[in-house]
Formats: structure tokens, sequence, C-alpha cells
């Protein structure tokens, strides 16, 4: 299977059993997901075979797939959200569509509900006016309503709180027990902990190795996952004094109630990280200080001079100096019709004192960052996941920005990839561009940020730096319980 | 420059060709230099509209108010000359392209502030100067003649070439260069290929948006002056006839109706075509039907040769 120059996956053995809770490792990009979508009839191998017990099968359509018992929940959630839940429910159950509806799979539905301490959602609500967890909590019932037999959880429980993944993993067990496979996808490590039976490690489009619970412990398992020590991977930090120059100060800002009072200050030399689980606010956050949000409160103060910006346009401005790397390289980073020349102008066109013509602007960037590519003018599709993101990258720093916000820069992104981001990021960080980075994933907020804020709720639930910042606090943070409580499963 | 002129916004000029070459085959007077200026000059008053429709829509939108923009400059400028005051008779032409500005503000207001789909939006302002139009004659045809500027920008000639022809050349040329070679041009294409994105690059797309929708307004209203011109006098709905020709022409010229891809170097030969094959096929002289029959088809199977053609490509 593969994807435009990339494979996706390249020659991978897989076996899942009945009656086992199967974990899949690897960073994004590794080829889970493809794997998955396989499985799940959404993505066809163009070699290889797929057996359901023992015999080969055609999975040209998400319809077979279920035909043969295959149910795979997406952390995209695939929920209507201008339906009721009841009619989410029964979208694509057995019998809908022409036909009568039995009601036996809604009741099941509305059980599974209940044991995960589900019972007060209605079945009249509609999806939109459900929050994050509630709907998750949805997209569990449904895929169990269907009995499938084999289960994929793919970050299935990313936005439930701890009480209710416990619960939603007793379900899960007792599905097991019952001879159900299931497929488990997530990234936090306790949750494949507490859960799996056999772990299957992938990296670059392979299966790297798998193995019993137990057989590797975490440090292994993360070697094994990014084919080198993580500390490999990062630049040095440099500590910074307390008493270096303030860059980026932020006062409280506050948005709309979904963002409230939120203190930041990045000093020279520094990289602050923002964690969180999705949607806890340190998005809207980061998309507030480049002034894309209407109706935030709150002071924004670039070296010392405060600012007011409410465009995109005023952000980028020589006196601001802001810059937004947006989450979503391919609909808000870039235009990918248009050809990489034309993308990498595009931000420089509106600055008086720039010449967008001058290749000049982007040449050192591209430079430090190893861009591959087949010509400038080429379409920027051209070019792989890593590479687009690059393209992102030397576009703004053609500004030569004092401030740097990132949302999630290295999502889908292979590992040399984001190691040369790393390096480039840290050495901006030096070079006295305020640096923050918004991230979902751990081992950058550990290694790679002098300090992390991490969200709830709208609010900076934690500030961690130095010793503090480990797995286990990010992940209690984010979830808003005592790091004590957590430390059993770190 | 080079850009625009890809196969796609080739294809109508080779259609063009052989319109010619196999509408002399029939009739021989299709030859004529005669007959081709008068060709160039009608080709003239839809390629103005085509103009403006192919700015709004490279940055992925539609003007569908271009009929009643178009009517309603023909009767404020020939109101103008009519009202025989030589102040306002002067003014005529200057007005009534300020009229076709303030529609596409308006319009760019409506599609960039409030966020209404162009297609809902400029319809209903269209309906809107219907509506006006006919409030302000009663329903009769207005009062009015055009000014001597006005018959000479649709039916004078110059260096042996209609005048008409001559200004819609320039302005598609002035245009064309605008459109490569200022920020205003990249950013159109940019918001016809990804909004989010361009307004994420720190541009004001409000003002793009308005910008492009005032000039479609002006190229309308220019229209309408120089069809006033024409036929010395405006009559109600005389721009119904034009809105899909408009837009046919333009995708006909290579422009993607998606927004984004495309240039006014094809949609000048969109334009001639769709005048030409109208012209030849209302000689041959058939039923009106199959006259009608034979226009889809052709516009038909030139859309379905570029999409093939894209398609291979893919």
């Amino acid at each position: 299977m593969h994807f435009g120059a990339t494979r996706a996956l390249d020659g991978v053995d897989f076996q899942c059993n009945a009656g086992e809770v199967h974990a899949v490792l690897g960073e994004n990009g590794a080829g889970k997901s493809t794997l998955m979508k396989l499985i799940a009839g959404v993505l066809q191998p163009t070699h290889g075979q797929l057996r359901v017990d023992g015999r080969d099968v055609l999975l040209n359509s998400p319809r077979a797939a279920l035909n043969h018992g295959l149910v795979c929940m997406f952390q995209e959630l695939s929920l209507v959200p201008d339906l009721t839940v009841r009619e989410n429910l029964l979208l694509g159950s057995p019998g809908a569509g022409i036909g009568w509806l039995s009601g036996d799979s809604l009741a099941r539905a509305q059980d599974v509900l209940a044991r995960i301490d589900g019972a007060q959602i209605r079945m009249g609500a509609r999806v939109s006016d459900l929050t994050l967890p509630q709907r998750q909590q949805v997209e569990i019932a449904k895929a169990i309503m269907k009995r499938p037999r084999l289960l994929i959880l793919d970050e299935a429980t990313s936005a439930l709180s701890a009480s209710v993944v416990e619960r939603v993993f007793g379900l899960v067990r007792e599905e097991r027990d019952n001879g159900i496979a299931i497929l488990f996808i997530s990234h936090r490590f306790h949750e494949i902990e507490a859960l799996a039976d056999r772990v299957s490690v992938f990296r670059n489009g392979r299966r790297v190795e798998t193995f019993m619970k137990g057989a590797y412990d975490y440090k292994e398992i993360i070697n094994m996952m990014v084919g080198q020590k993580i500390e490999e991977l990062f630049p040095a930090k440099i500590p910074v004094g307390s008493d270096a120059e303030v860059v980026l100060d932020v006062r409280n800002f506050s948005w709309d109630g979904r963002v409230r009072d939120i203190d930041l200050t990045v000093r020279r030399g520094q990289i602050v990280g923002l964690g969180g689980l999705d949607g806890q606010g340190q998005g809207a956050f980061l998309m507030g200080l480049f002034g894309l949000l209407r109706k935030a409160e709150g002071t924004t103060a670039i070296g010392g001079a405060s600012t007011d910006i409410n465009s995109p346009k005023q952000a980028k401005q020589q006196e601001v100096g802001l810059a937004y790397i947006p989450e979503d390289r391919k609909t808000e980073g870039l235009i990918l019709d248009q050809s990489i020349r034309e993308n990498l102008a595009l931000a420089a066109l509106g600055r008086p004192d720039l010449d967008a013509g001058d290749g000049a602007l982007y040449a050192s960037s591209l430079e430090q960052l190893a861009l591959r590519h087949g010509g400038l003018d080429l379409p920027v599709s051209s070019l792989s996941g890593g590479n687009q993101q690059k393209v992102v990258l030397a576009k703004w720093l053609a500004l030569k920005p004092r401030c740097l916000l990132l949302a999630d820069p290295t999502r889908g992104i292979d590992v040399k990839t984001k190691t040369q981001i790393y390096a480039m990021l840290r050495q901006l960080a030096d070079q006295g561009t305020a640096i923050v980075l918004l991230s979902t994933d751990y081992e950058e907020l550990i290694q790679l940020c002098d300090e992390t804020h991490v969200f709830f709720d709208g609010e900076i639930i934690a500030s961690l730096n130095g010793d503090d910042l480990t797995p286990e606090n990010i992940i209690a943070a984010a979830l808003n319980v005592a790091p004590e409580s957590r430390a059993a499963h770190g | 420059m080079l850009r625009s002129l890809s196969v796609d916004s080739l294809m109508p000029y080779a259609g063009v060709v052989l319109l010619i070459l196999g509408g002399s085959f029939f009739f021989p007077q299709v030859l004529s230099a005669d007959y081709l200026s008068q060709q160039l000059q009608i080709a003239a008053f839809l390629g103005l509209l085509a103009t403006g429709a192919t700015i709004v829509i490279l940055l992925g939108h539609i003007d569908l108010s271009v009929p009643w923009v178009l009517t309603g400059a023909a009767i404020l400028s020939t109101a103008l000359v009519g009202s025989g005051n030589p102040v306002l008779s002067a003014l005529a032409v200057p007005a009534a392209l300020a009229f076709g500005a303030l529609i596409g503000v308006i319009n760019g207001l409506g599609v960039a502030i409030l966020r209404i789909p162009s297609m809902v939006w400029t319809l209903a302002v269209n309906s809107m100067l219907l509506g006006l139009a006919v409030l302000n004659t009663g329903g009769f045809n207005p009062k009015g003649e055009s000014s001597p500027l006005m018959i000479a920008m649709a039916s004078g000639d110059l260096l042996g070439l209609p005048v008409s022809f001559l200004i819609w050349i320039a302005l598609s040329a002035a245009l064309a260069w605008f459109l490569t070679r200022t920020p205003f041009g990249r950013y159109l294409r940019s918001i016809g290929f990804n909004e989010k994105a361009t307004f994420l690059s720190g541009v004001s797309t409000p003002s793009v948006v308005f910008a492009a929708f005032a000039i479609a307004g002006m190229c309308s209203a220019l229209g309408g002056v120089m069809l006033a011109g024409y036929a010395n006098q405006a009559y109600q709905s005389m721009g119904d006839p034009f809105l899909l020709p408009t837009i046919a022409a333009v995708v006909i010229g290579g422009t993607s109706i998606l927004g984004g891809r495309g240039g006014l170097f094809g949609t000048v030969g969109g334009a001639l075509f769709i005048t030409l094959l109208t012209s030849i096929l209302s000689v041959m002289q058939i039923d009106d039907a199959w006259r009608n029959i034979i226009f889809g088809t052709i516009i038909l199977i030139m859309l379905l040769f570029q999409t093939l053609r894209k398609g291979a490509v893919a």
C-alpha cells in the first residue's frame, strides 16, 4: 500500500486472534491508520491479501468489512451532528435503509451506554448538542451494537475521563472474553499497559515486532517505535535564566468563555509548549494570538511593545512580527493546487518591506530544512507530508517573525523531518524568536520545550518545567487528576 | 502570462478557426471582412461581460446579477443623456460605471462579510435590480437616448477595426496584466483555490472579494452602456439573454468554474467562439429548436473534451 511517493505500508504481515486485545503502537505516520483502514474496507491494498477466518476476502467497501464482522471506531468522529443519537445509532445498522429496523440493537446500544456511564445521554438528543466525551461514548455504543467479531478502537477513549475509560476497558475485556478480537490503538502508554494482551510496534510502514505485554519496558518500546533513542531526536536544551529578555508576554487572555485568563511569557531562547487533550482551549488560544478570534480579551506584548491584533494581515506586519503555522497544512497552511514557489511567496506578498518574488528570502530555511523537491514550479501537492510542512515553515520564516506560533507542526510527519524541524526551532529560539508550540506529542512537550503549559477546559491547569516535565505529570494534568493516582500506571 | 496560454485556453481559438472554415464551406460570405468585423463588434459585448465574470469565477464565486446590472446601467446612461442637460449627458458613462461598481460592492458585501453563497446573493441582487427598474419605468420601455460617445463606443470603427472590439481587447489585456503581475491577481487565484489558507497567510481576503465584484460590476455596466449605444436605447430585460452565454464563454475559455485556474486569454477565445457559433447557426436558417439543440451539444462537446483531457493527465 502506498500513497504518492511514500509507501504507507510496506510488506506487512499482521495477525489478530480471537479473544485478545491487540495493541498497535507506532508514531504518527507509521502506518497504523492505513492498516486499520485496510481492515475496515476504506482502502484496498495494492499488494497482498486479507484473510478472515483463514479465507481470502475482498473488502472493497466499509459495508463489505461490516458483513465480515469487522467494525472500526475511528478517531475522527463518524457521527452526523444534525441527527439525533437514536438516528445515528441506527445509521448503517443491519436492517436500516429499506426494511424494518430492529429494536434489539438499539436496546443493546442503550445497555452499552448505561454501562459506560452514558445513561444520561438521551436517545432523542441531537449529536451536535453533546459534549465531545458524550459523542465518544455514543461512538463506542454504536460500534458494539453492531456485534463485531473484530473491533478496532482507534484512539477511542481520547476525550474520556479516567473513570469512564476504566468502565470502557471493563466492557472491552468482557467482549474479549466472549471471543471478540480487539485492535487497540492509543498513544497513552498506561492504557496499553492496562488493556493489551499483545503489542505490535509499527515504524515507517513496517511491523517492527509483536510481543506479549510486559516483554519490553517503556523505554525499549519507545526506541522500537522511533528506531533510535528519543534523546537523539531532540536538540539539547540550553538553560535560560529567569532574567532573560521577555519576547512575548500575554496577560489575561480570554475568549467567549472557552479560553479563560491565560497568562503566558516566552523569554529569549525559550520554547514554550502547550499541551492537553484536544479542544481544551489551547488551539483557540493560539488562533486568538494571531488575531483569528473575534472579541478576544487580554493584552499581548511582543518585545515589550503592546500590540492589538485583529487579523492575520496585521499580525504578520514587521512591527508585530507574528507567524502562525496552522494545524492542518493541507487545508489551512498550503494551497495544494499552486506551485511551491507561489505557496512560499503568499505570506511575504503583503509585506511592503519584503520582495516576495526574491528567492533568497526562502533559500536559507529551505536549505536548512533540506526540502526535497523536483522543481519549485511543481504543485506543492506533489510533495510528501513532511516536505509540505517544510514549505509552510519556510513561507513564514521568510518574514523573520519575532514570535512563531505552531499548532501541532509535526503531526503525521516522518521522524527525519521531525528532527530537522526540532533543530530549526531550537536554533530560532536561540536567535531570539519566541516559540510557542502546541503539541499532541508528549515527547515534544518534554524533550523540546523548556516549559509546558497544560490546558484543561479553557484554563492552564499546570505549568511544568525542569524535572516536573514528565509524561505522568502531563497526562495527569491533561486529564485533570492528581498525579499520585496515575503513578501506578506510569 | 505564459501560464494562461494553456491548452484549455487555446481550445476555443481552435474552435473559432474550425467554425470559420466549416462555415465558409457552406456560406462563402463568412470569410468576408465585413462579416468578420461585425462578429468582432458583437463579440465585444459578450466579451466584456465575460471578462468581469472571469474575475469573479477565478475567485471561486459567481455573479448572477450580470443581466440587470447591464440593463440598469443602460437605463441610467440613456436617461441621463435623454435629460438633454449637457452636464448630465457627459456624466452618463461614468455614472453607469459607478453604478456597476456600487452593485459590485453590494455583491462583495453579501459574499465577503455576510458570507452568503454568491450564487444566491447575486441572484437576489439581480432580482431586486429588476424590481427597481420596473418601479422606475412603470414597466414600459425606458425613455432616453444614447450619447454620441456611447454610439461611437458601440458602433464606431478605428483603423478598420470595430471600436467595441478594441475597447474589449484593451480592457482584457490591462486586466490580464493586472492579474498576473500584481499581488491582487495572486490573491484572487489563491482565494479561488483555498480561501482559508490565503486568509491565514495574512491576506485581507474580504478586500480582494470586494475589488473583484466591483470590477465585475463595472464590466457588466460597460457592456450595458455599449449595448445601449448599439441599439440607441435601453429596454427592459436587454441583459437576460446574456447570462448563460457569459458563463459558457468563461468556462469554454478554460477557466475552472471551481475557481483558481484559468485566465482572460481563454475567455476572449470563448466569447469569440460563442458569438461565431450563434451567428453561423442563425445564418444556417434551420429550425429554432434545432439551433438550440446544436448550440447546447457543441458546448457540451467542448467541455467534455476539456474534462476528458484533464482525466487523462491526472
